[in-house]
């Protein structure tokens, strides 16, 4: 089942938390809402569940309007940030809560239910755990009675608010890696929110990021990192270099460097900022060619496979971050306040006025 | 588990008292307490027990006496599930939602304690008094509320009302309404998500709320004393028992009717006691 | 656009349970009291005005007010020390007395005002000590002392004792650490942090110890002019059937009670900002 979000607007008071946001998601895809705290992610999964009522816009779940669906009806499976289990109920009697509270009518016998709650504690790995309460449970064992509590009901969507979020970084890695296996068997259309861009770009099949309650872009992990939209974009996904300069009629200048921007072809003398990630700086302790930047090495950092330079730009002491393979490192034996030279690799130019 | 020992780990460390401070520190305080709590407790058990078990019970026997105990027993009967029901329904509001007007309607549950228990009777009188608002209509058809059973039962009402809903309210709104969402995302009808999620959360804060009420529903003077018209065996409850026995220079009866309310006021206090240890333990270790 | 009252919720039974609790609320406690009111604007000024400020209304509201202030100042100062033991220092039987600080607010008013008296008479157990030290507490103001001290004593402690636990203990090892004695911490970091729990507890015991009438009327004597309260000149007007002039007087202390709530409530409001 898809669903869809067209031009929703929310506000809170005064606060615009969603402006004009579209969104969508297929059937059987696993999509991630990224964004910093505040940017509307978690209102606008508020919204494609019915937890909330936007101000303007409709919900379009596999092209039917919503509006009238109340939150009863929708079949959607929520996982809430900090799970929001029954505490007075054990783990089985959270499981079996949706398949109990159905109308007499549609609801299956007692024994149904049991063997149901039993085979969805299996599928998370928690049967040994069915008499205990949440509060004996481990923040990684309540997630997943959470997640198998939304699934009892058979969502056609299947809704988590940063699914991870207080969980320990060794914990979070494993679930994350669990949940993507479990959607591939399960294939339910899922829509998850996080803040954190690893998680996002391992896990979903595609990325929306947003940032101010709007969308910023939407598409397949490789999409929104290689090819970001905008520098917000660029900035959030990982770390970034960036490098003042202008463009000209398709031609950057940035310090030492041009560079051939065709993207922005019609440019007319604009200032520009240059995006790099610190893996694609190139180093050598020689000027090959022209075009590249003297700097001096401020930090080395070396240790795993990685080594990680801090450097100062000698001509407007502006620093950069950079990450070499430690076999190049050893190659090139650069020390601390030794000179260097530095070549951006897939610069990505934004014009500081958006055209 | 408990360590009951006055000089205890804290000593040794930069931010505790030396011992002898302590000591007086608790000296001083246990002192305050005894001149102003233990020895007017004592006083009026060992009052009750002047003249002996047999007189004891003697007077608690008498018509009168029963008649009090009835009467007070009938106000709070009504009293407190009238105030049950007003509470919950007052505290799903008030916690669960936002809506203009919130703290106002807050601060209103409050009005009894900000108001003297004088007053909070003589509104009734001044309603349904003969000489009151709605006096000569009722009058008029020869129904009595006022120096009455049914002043009292109204005046207990009304100084009993606030305390389901106080304890209550803080309690809901601390427990947050994500629990309630899944349960309505899940599938649950309003009922049955309040039934089963809402309800059982509450219990013990319910519990304690509805003791509460009953102990000021049973032991409120003031306001009843006003509505009452302190007739023997007809509209007395058990505080104004006590006190015409006392004004009539009967201390031993009074001070036997009273103690009967000291142990319904000592039963609540280790009913508050029972509630706190059993929430915190239904709470559980967060972990 | 509209104006909405009410934020969008999923949860069911706003109305119900707002429409039920407002109809109560109006018909217990709004219709009655606004009563007082009606009946008040009834009254010519001048009626209203001879009857509010006589000689015997005055002294009976400086009682009241005066009783009760010195009441909750005396709960000020031992109310901390009770709350800083109970939560502080661990003795035999403090679980039992920490039950019974709760005492004045479950025990009836008129039971206290019985053991008060009883205790404080001329031959009662504490009378009879303070008696030859020419100490007369009961049937003179300083019965209606004790008595609205005994009232307001849970107000203060209970205001104090989740402060008390919930302090940082990090926050005096600071202070220790930079040298402070024992005394200037709690001069200068305790108490402070302690200040805006004592002002509502303060303001709870003078608010409830105004409008006191059972625990004070056994002790009091009841002398017009002398140890006469404002809740029992008001009885007293209604037993002889002045309507009028009882509600005169409850108007005033109503008045007088809905401003004391407003100013703490003022004062409260900037402690907080302050810390916030």
């Amino acid at each position: 089942m898809s669903i869809e979000a067209r031009g929703i607007t929310k506000k809170f008071g005064g606060y615009t938390a969603l402006k004009d946001v579209c969104f969508r998601a297929e059937t059987g895809e696993l999509v991630a809402l990224l964004g910093p705290s505040g940017s509307g992610k978690t209102t606008l999964l508020r919204i494609l569940a019915g937890l909330e009522i936007p101000d303007a816009g409709e919900i379009l779940i596999h092209g039917e309007d919503a509006a009238r669906r109340n939150v009863r009806d929708r079949r959607v499976g929520f996982v809430f940030q900090h799970y929001a289990l029954f505490r007075h109920m054990t783990v089985f009697e959270n499981v079996a809560f949706g398949l109990r509270v159905r109308p007499r009518k549609l609801r299956q016998p007692e024994r149904d239910i049991r063997a149901k709650v039993h085979d969805l504690l299996k599928l998370v790995q928690l049967d040994w755990l069915a008499g205990s309460y949440p509060s004996q449970l481990s923040g990684g064992q309540r997630q997943r009675v959470a997640l198998a509590r939304a699934l009892a009901v058979e969502p056609k969507l299947l809704l988590l608010d940063e699914p991870f979020g207080a969980l320990d970084a060794k914990i979070r890695q494993e679930l994350r890696r669990w949940l993507r296996r479990l959607h591939d068997e399960l294939h339910v259309t899922s829509v998850f929110v996080t803040h954190d861009q690893e998680e996002a770009l391992e896990v979903a099949d595609r990325v929306a990021v947003m940032n101010n309650g709007q969308v910023e872009q939407a598409g397949t992990p490789d999409e929104v990192y290689r090819r970001p939209a905008n520098p917000f974009v660029y900035n959030f996904l990982g770390n970034a270099n960036f490098f003042r300069g202008r463009i000209h009629r398709g031609l950057a200048r940035i310090g030492a460097i041009e560079i051939e921007a065709p993207e922005h072809a019609n440019a007319q003398d604009c200032p520009a900022v240059g995006y790099v990630r610190p893996h694609d700086i190139e180093i050598d302790r020689i000027l090959s060619g022209k075009t590249a930047i003297e700097a001096v090495v401020r930090r080395v950092r070396a240790f795993g496979p990685l080594v990680r330079l801090e450097l100062v730009r000698r001509d407007n002491g502006e620093p950069i971050e950079a990450e070499l393979s430690a076999e190049r490192f050893e190659s090139l034996k650069l020390r601390e306040g030794e000179r260097a030279f530095v070549k951006p690799r897939n610069l990505r130019l934004f014009l500081n006025k958006p055209e | 588990m408990a360590d009951y020992s006055i000089i205890d780990h804290r000593m040794k460390s930069a931010t505790g008292e030396p011992p002898a401070a302590r000591l007086v520190l608790i000296v001083l305080a246990l002192s305050f307490l005894a001149v102003f709590l233990f020895v007017p407790l004592a006083a009026v058990l060992a009052g009750a027990l002047r003249d002996g078990l047999s007189a004891y019970f003697k007077a608690l026997a008498e018509p009168d006496s029963l008649a009090a105990i009835r009467l007070t027993l009938f106000a709070a009967a009504i009293a407190v599930p009238l105030n049950l029901v007003f509470g919950v329904a007052a505290a799903w509001a008030i916690a669960k939602f936002d809506f203009a007007g919130k703290s106002v309607l807050t601060a209103l549950i409050d009005l009894p304690f900000a108001v003297s228990p004088v007053i909070s009777g003589l509104i009734y009188v001044l309603l349904f008094g003969l000489q009151g608002t709605l006096g000569p209509w009722l009058a008029e058809r020869d129904i009595k509320i006022v120096f009455a059973v049914p002043g009292i039962v109204l005046a207990t009402v009304f100084v009993s009302f606030p305390f389901v809903a106080r304890e209550l309210i803080p309690l809901m709104q601390e427990q947050g309404a994500e629990e309630e969402e899944a349960a309505r995302v899940l599938g649950a009808s309003g009922f049955q998500t309040f039934w089963r999620v809402t309800l059982p959360n509450v219990k013990w804060g319910l519990l304690y709320g509805i003791i509460l009420c009953n102990a000021r529903a049973m032991g409120e003077f003031g306001a009843v004393s006003v509505v009452s018209g302190h007739i023997r065996g007809s509209t007395n409850t058990l505080p104004l028992h006590a006190e015409i026995l006392y004004n009539e220079y009967n201390f031993s009866a009074a001070f036997a009717v009273a103690s009967l309310l000291v142990l319904l006021a000592l039963a609540t206090l280790a009913a508050k006691k029972l509630v706190e240890w059993k929430s915190r333990q239904s709470a559980g270790e967060p972990g | 656009m509209t104006i909405r009252l009410k934020r969008h919720s999923v949860l069911p039974g706003f109305g119900l349970a707002l429409g039920y609790t407002l109809l109560y609320l109006s018909l217990i406690a709004l219709v009655p009291l606004s009563g007082i009111f009606f009946k008040t604007a009834a009254m010519n000024w001048d009626e209203f005005w001879n009857t509010a400020t006589a000689p015997r209304a005055l002294a009976s509201y400086r009682l009241s007010f005066g009783a009760a202030l010195a009441g909750a100042l005396i709960n000020a100062v031992f109310g901390p020390l009770v709350a800083w033991v109970l939560a502080r220092y661990h003795f035999p039987g403090k679980r039992v007395v920490d039950a019974l600080v709760d005492l004045p607010f479950a025990l009836p008013t008129a039971v206290s005002g019985l053991a008060l008296a009883a205790v404080f008479s001329a031959n009662g157990w504490i009378g009879r000590f303070l008696e030859p030290l020419g100490i007369k507490v009961a049937f003179t103001p300083l019965g209606v002392v004790v008595a609205l001290t005994f009232i307001g004593l849970p107000f203060v402690v209970r205001s104090l004792c989740p402060v008390l636990e919930d302090l940082e203990k990090d926050v005096e090892e600071a202070a220790a650490s930079l040298g402070a004695n024992r005394l200037q911490i709690f001069w200068r970091v305790i108490l402070p942090s302690l200040r805006p729990a004592l002002l509502t507890g303060f303001s709870l015991a003078f608010a409830r110890a105004v409008g006191e009438y059972g625990s004070v009327i056994f002790i009091a004597g009841n002398m017009p002019m002398v140890s006469e309260i404002a809740p029992l000149l008001i009885v007293t007007k209604l037993e002889q059937y002045d309507y009028a002039g009882a509600t005169a007087i409850a108007a005033v202390m109503l008045v007088a009670s809905f401003l004391l709530l407003l100013i703490v409530n003022l004062l409260q409001w900037r402690s907080s900002q302050k810390t916030a």
